[in-house]
């Protein structure tokens, strides 16, 4: 039961882009990261193309259920950044935007 | 003895594996969001000891070989895989050989290399924009997230009491001493005090009259989704070209872009701008022709928490008896974050740092004008 179990665990694929497991998201917790922000980037869970989408809300679930904390609590400090899927790099060697390469430019103000 | 340090970054957090490695029982870590959350996760995780200014190299030289200990003892990835600073033009290469003279007399051994060792360095640039490199043999990179994570579990392990989403709003004193930290969550007393929380310094001791001069400047890294290893040294520098374009591989093998682009201090971490993609990406690729090909997979901000001369705040907050400060990183926090870990402790324990030249860094400095300088801040 107990071998069955593990290779449940080792089966379950979490985060697709990385090959994140069910199994290394319960050896984290065991080996003491007890912060979901911290736990997510140690697993590089939402660090593929996806962005997330596909993983981390399952993943914040198991780590709110295991630790006993509310799905808000457990995501608070989570933030999505751009661009919300891969962009091909070469669209910025070639196309010249708004500024040139090596002028700086300051934005005024703060917001 | 009971400790109470306020931010629970790598700087925090290396003080705190100090005191608890020479035995105290008592050291609690406040942090206003989570662990990390501030530029400690936020970097791109690179040393060097080539600096600018005797205090800088000759405590980056310590902290190196405490991060070859810590990668020895825990089995992280920190690898010495050299920095490249490299010129575009011929007189550059006159600047490198005075900062490599200046970097030997301290034992730091860089060198200036021509086209070829440089492209037997790194194989994918474009040896036809380069006249040569100047090159630090001792510096590299280190995986941060995994860094970071094995510091927080060990710190619990040993004893530290490490509490989240608690900002501290002020301190409180009297007669030269201060008493406790108020947080929304209610007032912690303790024996010492020690304020790590970089840019958030400023306020915690400005609520007791002190004013530490730190300006939290914006930076704009971009990470690529991951590829096989492409750029082996720790990390390659555009000297020439304005901001400093400057790249890096991660152990996952996704490219680190960044460059420094101006922005206003204090710009709020999500207000990321749409010129940053191609300010960093174009100087870059055509150091490196294959980014042409590669899909950006994020972008993140992150501050450079500065001081007016780019040295960190180091020690005692006078007047106060039972107060240390160790922020304003200027940028290189995370590699010297061993060292500070060794300076505070010994500050605290002791009454004074192992390695005397910490000395010139206490906050006084900004009264008194003792001021030191350092040009290379970009790495
Ligand atoms: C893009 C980028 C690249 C970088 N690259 C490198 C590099 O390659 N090598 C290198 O050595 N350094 C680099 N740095 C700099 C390095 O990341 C920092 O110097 C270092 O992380 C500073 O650590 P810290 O613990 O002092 O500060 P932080 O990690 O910023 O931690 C401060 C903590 O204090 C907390 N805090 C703030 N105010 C309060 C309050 N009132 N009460 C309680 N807590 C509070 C914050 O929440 C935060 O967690 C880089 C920085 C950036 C942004």
């Amino acid at each position: 039961m107990g071998g069955e179990e593990v290779g449940v665990e080792k089966a379950t694929i979490i985060c697709r882009c990385n090959d994140v497991t069910l199994e290394d998201i319960n050896k984290a917790i065991e080996a003491g990261i007890d912060d979901f922000e911290l736990l997510r980037k140690y697993l590089k869970i939402g660090f593929g193309p996806c962005q997330g989408r596909g993983c981390l809300l399952i993943a914040a679930r198991i780590f709110a259920r295991r630790m006993s904390k509310s799905l808000g609590d457990v995501l608070v400090n989570y933030s999505v950044r751009p661009p919300i899927t891969p962009i091909p790099a070469k669209y910025f060697t070639t196309v010249s935007l708004a500024f040139q390469g090596g002028e700086e430019v300051s934005r005024g103000g703060k917001s | 003895m009971r400790i109470l340090i306020i931010g629970a970054g790598v700087s925090g957090l290396f003080i705190a594996y100090e005191l608890l490695k020479r035995g105290l029982k008592e050291v609690l870590v406040l942090d206003a969001k989570t662990p990390g959350y501030g530029a400690s996760l936020r970097n791109i995780g690179c040393f060097r000891s080539s600096f600018t200014s005797r205090e800088h190299v000759l405590l980056m030289k310590e902290s190196i070989a405490k991060w070859l200990e810590i990668k020895r003892d825990w089995g992280v990835f920190i690898e010495q895989r050299g920095y490249l600073w490299i010129a575009r033009r011929e007189d550059t290469l006159d600047v490198f050989r005075e900062l490599a003279k200046f970097h030997n007399s301290h034992g730091v051994p860089t060198r200036v290399i021509g086209v070829d060792e440089l492209s037997s360095r790194e194989p994918y640039i474009n040896t036809s924009i380069v006249k040569g490199a100047l090159f630090d043999p001792t510096a590299g990179k280190m995986s941060v997230i995994e860094v970071f994570t094995e510091l927080y579990i060990r710190v619990k392990k040993m004893g530290g009491i490490i509490i989240p989403h608690t900002p501290v709003e002020r301190l409180v004193s009297s007669g030269g001493i201060v008493k406790s930290a108020l947080t929304p969550r209610g007032e912690y007393a303790a024996d010492v005090f020690v304020v790590a929380a970089a840019e958030g310094s400023r306020k915690i001791l400005e609520s007791i009259g002190v004013n530490a001069p730190i300006e939290p400047s914006p930076r704009h890294p971009l990470v690529t989704e991951p590829y096989a290893e492409v750029i082996k040294s720790g990390l390659v520098i555009d000297w020439d070209t304005p901001g400093s374009p400057h790249i890096t591989q991660t152990q996952h093998g996704s490219i680190i872009l960044a460059r420094d682009i101006k922005d206003e201090p204090w710009t709020p971490l999500n207000s990321q701008r749409h010129d940053a993609f191609e300010k960093i990406i174009k100087p870059l690729s055509e150091l490196y022709p294959f980014l042409r090909n590669v899909n950006v997979n994020r972008y993140w901000m992150g501050y450079y928490d500065m001081t007016p001369d780019h040295h960190p705040i180091y020690g005692p907050v006078k007047p106060f008896e039972n107060l240390y400060i160790a922020a304003g990183f200027s940028g290189h926090g995370l590699m010297m974050a061993p060292i500070t870990g060794v300076l505070i402790a010994d500050w605290i324990l002791h009454g004074r740092p192992r390695i005397s030249v910490a000395e010139n860094l206490v906050l006084e400095r900004f009264e008194t004008g003792r001021l030191v300088k350092e040009i290379a801040v970009v790495g």
